[in-house]
């Protein structure tokens, strides 16, 4: 059984003082959250032993198990089709389902609403669950998917949440591939696609496709944004803004696994290394949106643990090829890239909570390239091949960046710093133009930068979500110069995700072809061959791929960490 | 007698600083780089989407009438709608929700500041130049000199990890679910009109190191104010005077001297409690509490200009309502002010 340990190891100690440390550094700034903004998340799971009732879970006196789930920033709507953040999806994943689900802690896909699906062309085809009900009572038919489709990208629908309302994820995820949907009964379903487009049953997976009640769209409109009504596992007792805290309760007639808890609170604590410290003193059960400092500090308390697995992102620094002469020569990116000692940054600056990358994608994907080694550290060879490019003198730039960490960059200033003085090294100037992040994504969007860090947490873990959103130019063919492996930023349509002005024809065509085609292991193959082009040319420099972490206490049973969708709070008990 | 003229004036006044300040937090804004648009929109979002949300949000105005239509927002008190922390909900909603949070918090700090920072200036004055005095003046300097980000993790660190007696963050266990209580959003007071009293003996706990480091800096102001303001009254004509007519020395302190000491007090007080706004964007920091500080803070952050706009001008409301309080109470201690 539990109970507070009165006495205080040295260990304990130093990791609240480690702590209290941070805090004094952190502290002004607002959001050390570290984590990504958008795309996905999950948690974790540990094997429990005894519990920790800390100082404060003392003062709750009642029987009901409540799982408290500590996060850096709250989210004050409840509509997975306001917003692209990642801490909406987390709640919305407990209250909502998706017709298809991601396996918990695995990128591959297993079924959700739908007991059956398949991608057959420009169609994609689904039996629906019987006897699924949502919060409200009413049961889930083929309508409910229909009408959710309309609210968040058809204008012409009676009920569509409005031009101000919706997320990009809607034209991103669906509106843009589907041409349209056809309902047949209650549970069978056709969805004609604008083309053949493989990662559609994973956009289908994501957190904001899942599945509104159509009663409650015709009642709430864009109140559902305070209101939820879902099929999932919870549903929603209290949002309360005030106190940064979202109450759920185990919804009884939840179709699938779980929950195992009677109730979960959502509660946000800004600063990483306070939220540590509550995860230590027992007030939280688990905790995300840890950075490198705060990890050690749930590492050496008692009474949690750090459990981590790799994450699917990357991050990343682009050559604005466009704008800067000397990035044009292959040879100079591939110099940049020996240059610049990514095994140091990883190991040293994010305290080896990440790894080195070598190609676009991270390697829990799709046709990530086993192959591939990253670029070593070689400031010689570095040399060399500047030499060659009659660059031997070196050249000047000007490094981009973001100010505050994110979960692929969580010391963007301290790498800026390294990657300067590494290319010093070999004659290389950089000049660090440091911005926060709003600003600096629209100065990045117009190519106004030389080069610039950034990076991506992926949406669906599908391989097209990195290799064609992040370097493919998806302009008219009619605008790219034959023999040159670049276009300008203001080319009409530019895809100002890619953040290099890299269009390089061979692999645009690789990548295009992933996209046309559903047969996995020919898929691979596409990508296989489409990363070794970016890895050779190289119109990124490939930084990192960070780690997911969580803080889990030992009360906790049955947590599955993961990388994509999550957190899976229905699978938890509590000791 | 109630001023009434006075305040009138005072109220009247109000309006032109807050133009001013509306002003100024418009210009600000929209000098500093960063579209809003494109922050609203995300990452995925394609160039055509971004357009349609700048053309829903009048950025494609010209400034001009940006700024008329603000202004007249404003007049009404609507500050439009958050774009990005609390989409599509209005501004007055999300402040309703986040101002009694700092509120509570900047009303404790001062309450704790008044009721040891009084009597600590008095006792130093009256014992003036002994070891109760040296320590009252030494422990002030201190309290003045000590960053909220420094004291606040090192009681953290001594009462919640070391001693394990009070919570680390927070307003209240989240056992408790006091969102479904919520009357004035101040959760001392909420709890107690509840009548649930563990639950408002776990809101006063929470709430006694914040209200503590935040406090400590304004008893430390008001102490040293207290103390010099006192012995300047005790060396007046008057409180001779009152000595000699044969009253006691403790009424004569009290009577005579406090009340008139405590002018300059006041001002102190009022401009400390914009002083404690301002600190209680630290405490919210250290102590995960999420008030009127701690959004303003992340609304520049992401760009979220309705809500710093509407943030800047109830500060800059609350500050200038806070000063008027202030004069009145002048009026009433020293009536020839009013003249």
């Amino acid at each position: 059984m539990s109970s507070r340990d009165e006495s205080v190891s040295r260990r304990k100690f130093l990791g609240a003082a480690g702590g209290a440390a941070v805090t004094v550094g952190l502290a002004g700034c607002s959001d050390n959250d570290g984590e990504d903004s958008d795309g996905s998340d999950g948690s974790d799971g540990s094997d429990g032993s005894n519990g920790s009732d800390g100082s404060d879970g003392s003062d709750g006196g009642d029987d009901t198990s409540l799982l408290r789930y500590g996060r850096g920033s709250h989210s004050a709507t409840l509509d997975f089709q306001n917003s692209t953040s990642g801490e909406v999806a987390k709640v919305t994943e407990q209250i909502y389902d998706t017709l298809i689900n991601f396996e918990p802690g695995e990128s591959t896909l297993t079924d959700g609403l739908a007991s059956d699906y398949s991608l057959d062309g420009e169609t994609a085809s689904l039996t629906l669950k019987e006897g699924v009900t949502f919060h409200n009572g009413e049961e889930f038919t083929a309508q409910d998917f229909e009408a959710t489709y309309r609210r968040f990208v058809d204008s012409e629908y009676e009920y569509y949440a409005g031009d101000d309302y919706v997320s990009a994820y809607g034209p991103f995820t669906l509106g843009n591939w589907i041409d349209e949907i056809q309902v047949d009964g209650d549970y069978e379903m056709t969805i004609q696609l604008t083309q053949t487009y493989a990662p559609f049953l994973r956009n289908l997976a994501m957190f904001a496709a899942a599945v509104h009640s159509e009663a409650a769209i015709e009642e709430y409109g864009t109140d559902l944004s305070e209101n939820a009504v879902g099929t999932g596992p919870f549903e929603l007792n209290t949002l309360d803004d005030s106190n940064e805290q979202i109450r759920l309760d185990a919804y009884d007639d939840y179709w699938g696994d779980g929950p195992q808890v009677d109730e979960a609170v959502f509660v946000t604590v800004g600063e990483n290394s306070t939220r540590a410290q509550s995860l230590a003193s027992g007030e939280l059960d688990i905790i995300d949106g840890l950075g490198a400092q705060s990890s050690q500090q749930v590492e050496s308390a008692d009474s949690a643990e750090l459990v981590r697995t790799e994450g699917i992102n990357i991050g990343y620094m682009a050559f604005n090829i466009a704008a800067v002469e000397e990035f044009q020569d292959r040879r100079v990116r591939q110099a940049v890239s020996h240059a610049i000692n990514t095994e140091a940054i990883v190991n040293q600056i994010y305290a080896g909570f990440a790894t080195e990358a070598s190609q676009p994608l991270p390697p829990n994907v799709l046709g990530h390239n086993d192959d591939i080694e990253p670029y070593p550290y070689d400031p010689e060879q570095a040399q060399s091949l500047l030499e060659e490019a009659g660059y031997g003198d070196g050249f000047s730039f000007e490094l981009a960046t973001f100010q505050n960490p994110r979960g692929y960059n969580p010391s963007p200033l301290q790498t800026a710093e390294t990657v300067a003085s590494n290319l010093g090294e070999v004659g290389i100037e950089v000049e660090i133009n440091q911005q926060s992040f709003a600003p600096f994504l629209e100065y990045t969007a117009q190519g106004r930068h030389d080069a610039c860090f950034l990076g991506w947490y992926t949406d669906n873990a599908d391989p097209d979500n990195f290799a064609y959103v992040l370097l493919h130019p998806q302009v008219e063919e009619s605008e790219l110069t034959e023999g040159q492996d670049w276009v300008s930023f203001d080319t009409e349509g530019y895809n100002t995700s890619n953040r290099s002005a890299w269009a390089n024809q061979e692999y645009m065509d690789l990548v295009e072809e992933g996209q046309q085609t559903t047969t996995e292991s020919d898929r691979a193959e596409l990508y296989n061959e489409a990363m070794q082009i970016a890895h050779d040319e190289a119109p990124w420099v490939y930084l990192d791929y960070a780690e997911e972490l969580r803080g889990v206490a030992n009360r906790v049973n049955g947590f599955q960490i993961a990388a994509i969708s999550g957190p899976y709070l229905n699978l938890v008990s509590l000791e | 007698m109630f001023p009434k003229r006075f305040v009138l004036k005072r109220l009247l006044l109000l309006v032109p600083v807050l133009i001013g300040v509306a002003t100024l937090v418009f210009s600000i804004l929209h000098l500093s780089p960063g579209d809003p648009a494109l922050t609203i929109a995300g990452e995925r979002a394609s160039q055509e989407f971004v357009e349609r949300i700048r053309a829903d949000l009048g950025l494609n105005d010209p400034i001009w009438v940006q700024y008329l239509d603000f202004l007249g927002n404003v007049a009404r008190f609507d500050f439009g709608e958050s774009y990005v922390i609390n989409r599509n909900t209005s501004v007055r909603e999300v402040l309703s929700d986040t101002l009694p949070v700092t509120l509570e918090l900047a009303l404790y700090g001062q309450l704790f500041g008044i009721l040891f920072g009084i009597p600590l200036g008095v006792l130093s004055a009256v014992k003036q130049d002994t070891l109760t005095d040296h320590t009252t003046r030494v422990g002030a300097l201190a309290g003045i000199s000590v960053p909220i980000f420094w004291s606040g993790p090192l009681l953290i660190l001594l009462f919640a990890q070391v001693l394990g007696v009070l919570p680390t963050s927070g307003r209240i266990s989240s056992v408790y679910n006091v969102g479904a209580i919520r009357v004035t959003g101040m959760v001392t007071i909420d709890t107690l009109l509840a009548g649930d009293w563990d639950m408002f003996w776990s809101a006063v706990r929470h709430m006694l190191l914040p209200s503590l480091v935040i406090g400590v800096y304004s008893m430390a102001l008001i102490s040293r104010m207290m103390r010099s303001s006192m012995l300047e009254v005790v060396r007046q004509d008057y409180m001779r005077t009152a000595r000699a007519k044969g009253q006691g020395a403790k009424i004569t302190v009290l009577k005579h001297g406090f009340r008139n000491a405590l002018i300059p007090v006041v001002t102190i007080i009022g401009i400390q409690f914009g002083g404690l706004l301002g600190g209680a964007v630290l405490t919210e920091t250290v102590f995960a509490i999420g008030g009127i500080g701690t959004l303003l803070v992340e609304a520049i952050e992401v760009g979220d200009y309705p809500i710093v706009q509407g943030t800047v001008l109830t500060f800059a409301f609350l500050f200038t309502l806070v000063n008027l309080v202030v004069d009145v109470t002048y009026s009433y201690l020293d009536p020839r002010i009013q003249q």
